[in-house]
């Protein structure tokens, strides 16, 4: 419960920042900066969330839809 | 969990009533122009020693081939339906071994036997819709998922809940699932009735009597909220945190693996030693997961794209992810993606190496993929993109090519891996 009061608490922190403006997202745009994987990293997830015990907090399977860990 | 998830309602809600003085309405652009199509494909083929269907110790040979479909249709200004289907053909040398007596040479543990358990295809589609406010500062989702393959079926579903704000600076997203899933157990053939080990030339231990029982409830569910919080830092620098917080409860051993007992007399048929019980775990986990993703957009020729994990659950495994991707921009059309990824876990309280479980524990595994290991991933790929391209396949233009190589490799086992993976991505004219 701790960690995560820590993991809310320096969420709300980048509240704070400074907003950039539409016009001064061009870097930030740029398809390689999205928050996400890739379109093929679903295949690396998905065999490390079978040869891991750890899944979950990247967008992929969290445990559930497969015979797996 | 129950406490958790009222605690980041809260604190959901109240932002959202922050939120509420940035919102304006804009200009109206179509949430997706039009559909896309991606067709991706991957060959994955792994070798290790440290089969669980042979109790820790065996081969683990194993290909498989998983060409995918994902389509995304806007269905008007707001709406969206992405479709995803995958098929998954994998070849496995352990679980040949669920019989090892059916193949042509003598059962081995490291030699795959050429049983109907040898295949497998898993398949799984998944479909999603999505609904954008007319401001883009909500966004609305629900999903279905269902999958199977020959021992196991799910069915899913979920949703989420995006708030943008902060002059599209600040996103957060809740989201949840549920996975009602099905084993139908395929044990190993010596714990088979109908199995009579008299039938064969076996040595060892005269009077095998394995402790095992078949498993009374066959379902896993899964439960699993998720809270994503991400913000731009600078012009060039942008940041996400990712909770996941997962409960399962029921069948969550698998079947077909088994467990040797140091403290049981062995029983052998040719090479093979029969298994003294299958793997049991305790029939709840409760998993946390809490990830961060800060993107660096360094020149016009190079991103640094950055990603870390830290996971625990209550059968006490530990780990931690770190990851780096760098891609190279070649000129217009191309990118090089290399990157590196750390991965470090804990082994779980139930397992055991290969023959040094007790049939007095209450749970025990020797899948070594709950032992504590460290594992390397080194990586690198190329994207084509050309927005303009003339190439058409039917209504459908090439925007991009990715291709795709990973290697990975744990140092404390002796277990690596290759994935291979190729994607062509088409929009509509």
């Amino acid at each position: 419960m701790k960690t995560l009061a820590k993991f809310l608490l320096i969420s709300l922190f980048f509240t704070s920042c400074v907003a950039v403006k539409e016009y001064e997202k061009i870097k930030i745009n740029d398809p390689d900066m999205k928050l996400a994987e890739r379109n093929l990293d679903k295949y690396k997830s998905t065999f490390q969330s079978y040869r891991e015990a750890a899944a979950g907090a990247n967008g992929g399977k969290t445990g559930g839809g497969c015979g797996c860990n | 969990m129950k406490k958790i998830f009222i605690n980041i309602t809260i604190l959901i809600i109240s932002l959202n009533m922050v939120a509420q003085e940035d919102e304006k309405t804009e200009y109206k652009k179509r949430v997706l122009e039009s559909t896309e199509v991606n067709l991706l494909s991957s060959y994955y083929t792994q070798d290790g020693e440290n089969a669980a269907v042979t109790g820790g110790r065996g081969t683990e040979e194993l290909t498989d081939f998983a060409p995918s479909i994902n389509i995304a249709i806007p269905l008007n200004d707001d709406d969206i339906l992405a479709i995803d289907a995958t098929v998954s053909a994998y070849t496995s040398a352990s679980s040949s071994n669920i019989d090892p007596f059916d193949g042509n040479e003598p059962a081995d543990a490291f030699i795959a036997s050429s049983g109907a358990s040898e295949k497998d295809t898993w398949f799984g589609l998944t479909a999603n819709y999505s609904h954008s406010s007319d401001d883009r500062n909500t966004i609305l989702s629900g999903n279905v998922s269902f999958a199977n393959e020959y021992d196991y079926t799910s069915f899913g579903f979920g949703g989420s809940l995006t708030k943008i704000f902060n002059q599209k600076n600040t996103e957060l997203q809740l989201k949840a699932n549920v996975y009602f899933d099905t084993w139908s157990p395929q044990y190993p053939i010596e714990f088979r009735s109908g199995f009579n080990l008299n039938e064969y030339a076996f040595s060892g231990e005269v009077n095998y009597a394995p402790t095992y029982t078949d498993f009374t409830s066959l379902n896993r569910n899964s439960y699993s909220l998720g809270l994503n919080f991400s913000q731009i830092l600078s012009k060039s620098i942008q940041t996400a945190f990712m909770a996941d917080f997962v409960y399962q409860e029921g069948l969550l051993s698998t079947p077909h693996q088994r467990v040797y007992f140091s403290d049981l007399n062995e029983t052998r048929i040719e090479n093979f030693r029969l298994g003294n019980d299958i793997e049991r775990l305790p029939d709840t986990r409760t998993k946390i997961a809490l990830g961060n993703r800060t993107n660096f957009y360094i020149n016009q020729d190079f991103i640094l794209r950055t990603y870390y994990r830290y996971f625990t659950d209550d059968w006490g495994t530990n780990s931690h992810t770190a990851k780096f991707e760098l891609p190279i921009k070649l000129g217009v059309n191309y990118t090089l993606y290399p990157s590196y990824r750390y991965y470090t876990q804990t082994e779980a309280d139930s397992f055991g190496e290969f023959n040094t479980l007790l049939s007095t524990q209450e749970f025990y595994t020797s899948d070594y993929d709950l032992a504590e290991y460290d594992a390397h991933q080194y990586g690198l790929g190329i994207k084509y993109y050309d927005p303009l391209s003339k190439f058409k396949i039917g209504g459908f233009g090439l925007k991009s090519i990715n291709l795709d190589y990973n290697f990975y490799n744990r140092t404390t086992q002796n277990f690596s891996a290759n994935i291979t993976s190729i994607g062509f991505s088409f929009m509509a004219d």
